[in-house]
């Protein structure tokens, strides 16, 4: 078997631990804002569009750098969150599931908006003739018939979260043990001298979480499906 | 093993290729040096430019990543590493031309905070609380496995008793120009830079010289690589002449050879 | 009881519409296009007219002038749509009962019973609507909104996508709906024929417009589309 060191397997539980942190965490706001550009039409709504999908066309240096700059501990934001909430993003591990939550929440909102879209709005009629509210009609029809996406939007967004590595190394740096994702790992192994075969071990364990994460996905997504159209 | 390094070797080849302007530039060197290099290396290479008419393409980086990058193939003429370490290691994968390895500068590694920190004079001396002046705040500086600077200033808190109560407030950065700017925007409670880097940002100030003593001398060799191209050897006579020792003064390195030009 | 007085511009064609009706039944019949739909989309909630009035029983729908635009959901008006619309991801049982629980309407045992009986719905409800023919879904459908207790049904043109076979089989549920229930209906069709079985007022729709307002006297041709 895969012959892992402490610190490998630091890596690979942490890089585990802040990609779901980082998928969970994007889920809310991410269905939030698809639903608004799939169902609602208002002023901005480009700008908005745009502005989600930012993270995607720049380079993920600059993101790392912008996220610097904005949540650090010198930033607005993350001055306010300190002093306020005490949540601090600094060269932790939290940074790094901002990093990633922020880098892969283009691919969730794209992949949720494509399926509410995709939900028939005459069955949104109905439910409301029904008597179910704007909510409702939201949890009870638009977001179980919309759930394969959701679901595959939540995979990409932890596929890519996993494999994230430019922004996360600008931002919190890469200390083993709070920031140090299997990415960071793998570049870090590679730089040292005779570190390559290690390098190599850890690209096997990244490439076995991608296909197992691939095929529970389909598997659910799958499940979704026939939900909706079995009988 | 083999695939990964292919891998690494074809996207060091792009990104090398990409940086290097296409065609054209036949008469072009491509030079690879250290983070720390770079403010007074563009100003070289600009009078390189205007006293040979031949342009010099630069790629700055911590030495380990350059060194990587060339055994990967990357098409450098000139590599100058921040340690000697790599240089060893280019050579012994017969990676340099040897003849041509001239030791050129010296540097000095020092302790820096923002410039509006409380913390004003440390003494580094044995023992001296590193931790504690850290407070809960991090201290930066380049990966102590492989950059440069993280290896002189690992040996040097070694030698001086200070690291292991300190290690765990370490944030380890890929260069130390990037510990330099996490200092600047006051990220990081302390840094460990060059001297010539702390003289180069304005919003950080020195609090801290680490004895020469302390650590493996900083010694920056520069060579040209095995696959140079014929014309890089001037470049590389440039870099020993009276007028660049001049410019390597400016900015606080110590130039270790006597000038040939 | 409804009364409606609404006027909508819907691209180029407008929609000028004015009528009461107290009936069990009240047809709305007119060709394909008249605009019988969107009226009843209207009524429904589902679109707001520019201008004008929609009462229910009593209760102010819709009015322009005082800004009154009861939201749908809470109209109270079941409404049958002609593509049945039942909801794909529930069983059948789940889409009968989603009515009374957005309304969080007491269980009503009997009630329940007696509209599974009227319209023959025992065998079908664990199915999914995946698994239903045309005919079955729609009396599904109808009985989704019975079920919600509304104040009002609507039923737009729900035998359109059925055949003739099937159409013959639910006439006699309908007929049973205005007969047993107790719920007034609007009734939207272009085929006289259903209409004159079960309507008790006639209102014709042609253009936009309440042409004629009467008893199932008005049904002279068999199909609207001919005139």
């Amino acid at each position: 078997m895969l012959d892992l060191s402490p610190d490998e397997w630091t890596a690979i539980q942490l890089s585990l631990r802040i990609a779901f942190v980082a998928t969970l965490a994007a889920l809310p706001p991410g269905m939030a804002i698809a639903w608004l550009l799939a169902r609602k039409s208002f002023w901005g709504k480009a700008l908005l569009d745009g502005l989600v999908h930012l993270p995607l066309v720049l380079p993920p240096v600059v993101t790392g750098y912008l996220l610097l700059i904005s949540f650090g501990r010198q930033g607005a934001i993350g001055a306010f969150l300190a002093d306020t909430l005490g949540i601090v993003f600094s060269f932790r591990w939290t940074g790094a599931a901002l990093a990633c939550g922020v880098m892969g929440f283009p691919l969730l909102v794209r992949a949720i908006r494509l399926s509410i879209e995709a939900v028939d709005r005459r069955l949104e009629d109905a439910a409301a003739t029904l008597g179910a509210d704007k909510g409702w009609v939201f949890l009870t029809v638009t977001l179980p018939l919309a759930l394969p996406g959701v679901i595959a939007g939540m995979v990409l967004c932890f596929a890519k979260a996993l494999g994230e590595f430019g922004a996360t190394i600008t931002f919190v740096s890469n200390i083993p043990g709070e920031t140090q994702t299997i990415s960071a790992a793998i570049y870090t192994l590679t730089q040292v001298p005779g570190g390559d075969a290690a390098a190599l071990r850890l690209v096997v364990v990244a490439i076995a979480i991608s296909l197992v994460a691939l095929v529970l996905s389909e598997w659910f997504a799958r499940r979704a499906g026939t939900r909706l159209h079995g009988g | 093993m083999r695939l990964l390094s292919s891998i690494m070797g074809a996207a060091a080849a792009v990104l090398a290729g990409l940086g290097v302007p296409a065609a054209a530039q036949d008469n072009a060197i491509t030079v690879f040096a250290a983070a720390s290099l770079k403010n007074v290396f563009d100003d070289i290479d600009t009078a390189f430019a205007r006293k040979t008419g031949r342009k010099v393409v630069a790629s700055y980086a911590a030495s380990s990543a350059l060194m990587k990058q060339i055994e990967q193939g990357a098409p450098a003429d000139l590599f100058a590493s921040a340690d000697l370490d790599w240089m060893e290691y280019g050579t012994q994968k017969k990676l340099i031309n040897e003849a041509s390895r001239v030791n050129l500068l010296g540097n000095k590694l020092v302790l820096i905070a923002t410039k509006d920190s409380k913390i004003e004079t440390v003494a580094i001396e044995q023992n001296f609380d590193l931790a504690g002046l850290a407070g809960d705040g991090r201290i930066v500086t380049g990966d102590a496995r492989f950059v440069p600077v993280g290896k002189y200033a690992k040996a040097a808190l070694e030698k001086l008793g200070s690291w292991s109560p300190a290690e765990k407030k370490f944030a380890f950065v890929e260069n130390v120009r990037a510990a330099l700017v996490l200092v600047a925007r006051g990220e990081a409670a302390l840094g460990l830079v060059y001297a010539t880097d702390a003289k180069a940002e304005p919003k950080v100030k020195v609090v801290g010289a680490f004895p020469a003593g302390s650590h493996p001398p900083i010694v920056y060799p520069v060579a040209l690589t095995a696959r140079a191209k014929p014309g890089a050897a001037q470049y590389l006579a440039f870099l020993q002449s009276q007028e660049a020792k001049t410019l390597f003064e400016t900015y606080g390195f110590t130039v270790l050879i006597r000038p040939t030009s | 009881m409804i009364e409606v007085d609404i006027e909508k511009q819907l691209g180029l064609f407008s929609i000028a519409v004015r009528f009461a009706a107290t009936g069990r039944v009240t047809a709305l019949f007119g060709s394909s296009g008249s605009g019988k739909t969107s009226l009843v989309n209207m009524i429904a909630g589902l679109i707001a007219p520019d201008r004008g009035r929609i009462v229910c029983n009593g209760r102010l729908l819709f009015d322009a002038k005082a800004k009154v635009n009861v939201p749908p959901h809470r109209r109270r008006i079941g409404y049958v749509f002609q593509d049945g619309r039942l909801f794909p991801h529930l069983s059948v049982t789940r889409n009968l009962d989603y009515g009374r629980r957005m309304g969080r309407l007491e269980r009503d045992h009997q009630q329940w019973d007696r509209i599974i009986d009227l319209l023959d719905l025992h065998y079908l409800l664990h199915r999914r609507p995946g698994r239903l023919s045309g005919g079955e879904r729609q009396r599904v459908a109808i009985g989704r909104a019975l079920l919600m207790r509304p104040q009002l049904l609507l039923l737009d043109e729900p035998l359109a996508s059925l055949d003739a076979t099937r159409k013959a089989e639910i006439m006699p549920y309908l007929e049973r709906l205005r007969d047993e229930t107790g719920v007034p209906m609007v009734y939207v069709s272009h085929h006289a024929g259903e209409l004159r079985r079960i309507a008790t007022t006639v209102v014709r729709i042609d253009g936009g417009r309440v042409a004629a307002i009467g008893g199932p006297e008005l049904l002279t041709v068999a199909d609207a589309d001919a005139l």
